[in-house]
């Protein structure tokens, strides 16, 4: 056979390409065993289309080598696969001994500062939160006490006020003070005297009201109060016998005897008639 | 891509049938790029599938090393045949064909294919571009016996041309692409 004609019968490239049929090849491939130059020919064409192919690569996306690395990595798994650096960066920066006990030493500092600062921190919050539950426990006895006080008070008032004995004076302003008020809730019977402020003019702190009762013409002293504390019930001094009340402005801590001139309300009451 | 070390082709297949890891990444950052060009040429409209062939084919490689024969051929020859032939694979498989369904109507499918081939894509590329070069009678059967797979046999049929003179035009075509790749 001509071998020039041959190897220029196209018969290379179809044999190279794929395309040549179950007999060229196993021809082409006897052939070869024989003739070196048929081999160099078939070199030839394959260089060429391996450096054409190689020109006019295409880029595949990233992820497949990854892919491809690990798929190969699951059958075989003797060595780190070199073509994935970043890998064996990590790898290394986790077991070289140099950098990793600086970074163990940083990592104990920083524990035991932590540790410090966890132990300070709870120290601090259980002496806090000793003494809120302390000031709670305070606060809550001091609740109830009031409380106690207050129902005491709501008690007494409900009776005061239901209690048919009791007589209701109204208190009505002198001239000098023409706008002050005051009820007087007497109970005759247990002869309690409460007071309730519907309007008193605030006085300095050098003085305060005097209540009296007018008994036989004379005046007694039932108490002195502030009328800071408008409209409470105010327990004053008892009295069985009354004829009127009236409120004097004294000097503090009250006076043996009113001062008349600066009588500011009056009430008479039943005994009075 | 970091990697300092090279190989010649002996050292690289004789690496690679060690199952040296390192000599593998060598060939996946040499080859890749080549390879995906062809798959692309043959799976033109599905890069994510041309991806997926792509990663089939270099976990072939690894597994089929031992089956290379250095004398029938070069190692790039070899992995492009692997490359072509799992490419043409997909695109005749079942699933890709009834993704394609709505786009040829299966009385068509050979005079589409024919059509495809005759009205050359502006963007082609490697092997396709030099196809761009031949007269229009040889590039057709190149396009479908190489890109699409078909036998001599199967191109006579759909093309009613004799199958030596498909024979003789694909020579000739080939004959011509070589000089092209000079």
């Amino acid at each position: 056979m001509n071998l020039q004609e041959y190897i220029a019968s196209g018969v290379i490239e179809s044999y190279v390409m794929g395309l040549a049929s179950e007999p060229e090849r196993a021809e082409f491939e006897q052939l070869c065993t024989q003739y070196p130059e048929l081999v160099a020919a078939r070199r030839d064409f394959e260089e060429r289309l391996e450096e054409y192919a190689s020109e006019h690569a295409v880029l595949p996306p990233p992820e497949v080598k990854v892919k491809v690395l690990e798929a190969i990595g699951n059958t075989h798994s003797r060595k780190i696969p070199s073509s994935n650096p970043s890998k064996i960066i990590t790898m290394e920066n986790s077991t070289s001994p140099v950098r990793g006990s600086g970074w163990l030493r940083f990592i104990a500092a920083a524990s035991i500062v932590l540790l410090i600062a966890m132990a300070w921190l709870y120290y601090q919050t259980n002496s806090q939160n000793k003494d809120l539950t302390s000031t709670n426990d305070r606060l809550k006895e001091k609740l109830t006490s009031t409380d106690s006080i207050l129902n005491k008070i709501v008690e007494e008032q409900k009776t005061v006020l239901k209690d048919p004995n009791t007589t209701v004076v109204n208190m009505v302003g002198t001239q000098s003070a023409p706008k002050s008020s005051a009820n007087i809730y007497w109970d005759s019977t247990s002869s309690n005297v409460f007071l309730v402020v519907k309007n008193m003019p605030k006085l300095p702190s050098d003085q305060q009201y005097q209540l009296w009762a007018l008994i036989d013409g004379k005046p007694s002293d039932l108490g002195v109060f502030d009328a800071t504390n408008d409209k409470v019930i105010l327990k004053m001094k008892n009295t069985q016998k009354a004829q009127a009340f009236a409120i004097t402005i004294e000097q503090k801590g009250g006076a043996p005897s009113p001062t008349l001139q600066k009588m500011q309300s009056m009430g008479k009451t039943r005994q009075s008639q | 891509m970091g990697i300092t070390t090279t190989y010649t082709e002996l050292e690289l297949v004789r690496a690679l049938k060690e199952r040296d890891d390192q000599a593998f990444g060598f060939l996946y950052d040499n080859y890749s790029g080549a390879l995906y060009s062809i798959i692309k040429q043959i799976i033109t409209d599905n890069s994510e599938l041309a991806s997926d062939v792509l990663q089939e084919v270099f976990i072939n490689i690894w597994r089929k090393i031992e089956s290379y024969d250095q004398s029938k051929g070069r190692l790039f020859t070899w992995m492009l045949n692997i490359a072509r032939n799992a490419s043409i694979d997909t695109l005749r498989s079942k699933s890709y064909q009834n993704s394609q369904k709505n786009q040829e109507l299966p009385d068509n499918v050979y005079k589409g294919v024919a059509n495809q081939t005759t009205q050359m894509n502006v963007d082609n590329i490697g092997l396709k571009k030099v196809l761009e070069k031949l007269k229009p009678e040889h590039r057709v059967l190149v396009e479908l016996a190489y890109f699409k797979g078909f036998t001599h046999e199967e191109i006579a049929e759909m093309m009613t041309i004799p199958l030596g003179t498909v024979k003789t035009r694909i020579r000739n075509a080939l004959i011509q692409l070589r000089e092209y790749l000079q």
